[in-house]
């Protein structure tokens, strides 16, 4: 059984995080080389190092008595034993599904060049959902849900509002059945914005638990991509409503959602604009793209992509002390609350407990599989056909792919991203590399920025 | 001295036992849509 600890120096705390139990420490330069030992090195020899580096042998002694303490006590170097439990939920899960993304519209009011959905049509015909295939996607989610009670439904497009009174009809309609059934709702948005008006931000308010509101940063990036059918950037257009649907939603969650590309792997600079503007629940993604399309990121922007996460990490733990804090996505980690190893351990559930459904009613493992036929796992009205395809997604769990079998960052991870990795390798059980370099990063920057929040101002309270 | 600062974390190992409900967001549900993980997500057992 693998053991395994991950060390790492960031913005001057030492951390070591102890993978299978889920333990954070934040040590002194002594215990972080004598952790880095401990388990390879005969005592002698471990003694010898830490004396010439540090002297005191009291110190090591107390050091290294700590160290053995939380080893004992299942915060250090423990083992990872929950490899069979992959399986054991699997069953445990079978035909069970939990949360639909419903592509209400393969139609888009914005052209977006880098758009992974062929600017909203899947590669195919444009087309709009109608409300009895919605309604009947709804039946569908309630009937294998199973004994879930929180079902998920992202309205998703192409652009959505232009099928905005299907929405209204669908929620509508889910509201009216989710207590006979036991069910509650969870709605959520994806929008380009160009249709947000005071009719769309009222029932965004009343329904959507999150809307997630796509604006790439500065103006000229923005609208390098984002443009509509004569090409126009759409960046003074939407933010004006965008400002005034996140001013309305008090509390309720919003996300501006941004994409970088190889075009801004400085993307900390948007990041600064939407804070400019006024937005502080943000989030910033990396393009998902063919290797040879050029948007796509290359090995040259990595140490860039890295730069911006660690500085925007900073900028997060300077503007929470000066009373200014905003959210990012990703590295939104809560060590306390946080999921289950059973969570950690089975992956993001696409193909199993999430599908997407198109305009016509067929099921998808995930809206990112959306019109490569050969990922077709059936139709709302006579459920998943294609079980070969269904079950090599529930066989994708963390240790289902040799690389996140050893990987520090797996049950962060959970195995990455089904799409990204076939995209990549040709594989949903492949593993998209430059993926997992920017995902590692992040987490070392959101536990980094936890460690600060907790024990930050601790130190600068001794200071001072 | 104090060599070692350990933040209170969800034991992983113990979590093992009354897990595993499904009742938490799926991961790539919202706010992403193309690389989320699963560190971000709350957990929604009631029974944990």
């Amino acid at each position: 059984m693998e053991k395994m600890i991950h060390q790492y120096k960031l913005n001057g705390y030492n951390i070591i995080l102890d993978v299978c139990s889920g333990a954070v420490h934040a040590v002194d330069d002594l215990a972080y080389d004598a952790i880095a030992l401990y388990e390879n090195t005969p005592k002698d020899g471990l003694y010898k190092i830490l004396r010439e580096k540090y002297g005191k042998d009291a110190e090591i002694d107390e050091c290294l008595s700590q160290i053995e303490e939380l080893k004992q006590s299942g915060q250090l170097f423990t083992p990872d034993t929950y490899e069979p439990m992959a399986d054991t939920l699997k069953k445990r899960t079978s035909g069970v599904v939990k949360a639909l993304c419903l592509h209400v519209s393969h139609a888009c009011n914005l052209v977006c060049s880098y758009c992974f959905a062929g600017q909203g049509r899947y590669h195919g015909k444009s087309a709009l959902m109608s409300f009895d295939v919605g309604k009947q996607a709804l039946d569908f989610l309630i009937e294998n849900s199973g004994s879930r009670k929180n079902l998920e439904v992202d309205f998703f497009g192409g652009e959505p509002l232009l099928n905005f009174d299907v929405v209204k009809q669908l929620v509508a309609y889910a509201r009216s059945i989710e207590k006979e059934h036991n069910k509650h709702f969870r709605f959520t948005l994806t929008t380009n914005g160009v249709l947000i008006d005071d009719d769309v931000i009222d029932f965004c308010n009343k329904e959507m638990s999150n809307v997630v509101l796509s604006l790439d940063g500065r103006k000229e990036i923005h609208d390098r991509f984002r443009v509509d059918s004569k090409g126009n950037g759409s960046f003074d257009l939407i933010v004006p409503k965008f400002q005034k649907l996140a001013a309305s939603r008090k509390g309720r969650s919003y996300y501006m959602r941004g994409t970088f590309t190889h075009a801004n792997p400085d993307f900390l600079n948007d990041i600064k604009v939407m804070l400019d503007l006024g937005f502080d629940q943000l989030s910033m993604e990396p393009v998902v793209c063919a290797p040879d399309d050029p948007s796509a990121l290359t090995a040259e922007d990595m140490p860039v992509v890295f730069k911006q996460y660690e500085e925007l990490a900073a900028l997060m733990i300077q503007r929470r002390k000066e009373g200014r804090p905003f959210t990012f996505y990703h590295y939104m980690i809560d060590l306390q609350g946080g999921p289950c190893i059973y969570k950690r351990i089975s992956g993001c559930g696409s193909g199993t407990e999430y599908m997407a459904v198109t305009p016509g009613g067929d099921l998808y493992p995930c809206h990112q599989f959306v019109g490569e036929e050969k990922f077709k796992l059936g139709d709302i009205w006579n459920g998943v056909s294609n079980t070969a395809v269904r079950d090599s997604f529930e066989e994708c769990n963390v240790y289902a792919r040799e690389e996140c079998r050893t990987c520090w960052a797996r049950l962060y991870c959970s195995g990455g991203c089904a799409a990204n990795a076939y995209h990549a390798t040709g594989s949903v059980k492949g593993v998209y590399k430059y993926g997992c370099e920017l995902f590692k990063k992040r987490m070392e920057c959101a536990i980094m920025a936890e460690v600060d929040r907790l024990y930050g101002d601790e130190d600068d309270d001794a200071d001072s | 001295m104090k060599h070692i600062k350990t933040i209170k974390t969800r034991d992983l190992c113990e979590s093992a036992k009354n897990g595993g409900c499904g009742e938490c967001q799926t991961s790539c549900q919202s706010a992403c849509k193309t690389s989320c993980g699963i560190a971000n997500q709350s957990c929604e057992n009631s029974k944990k």
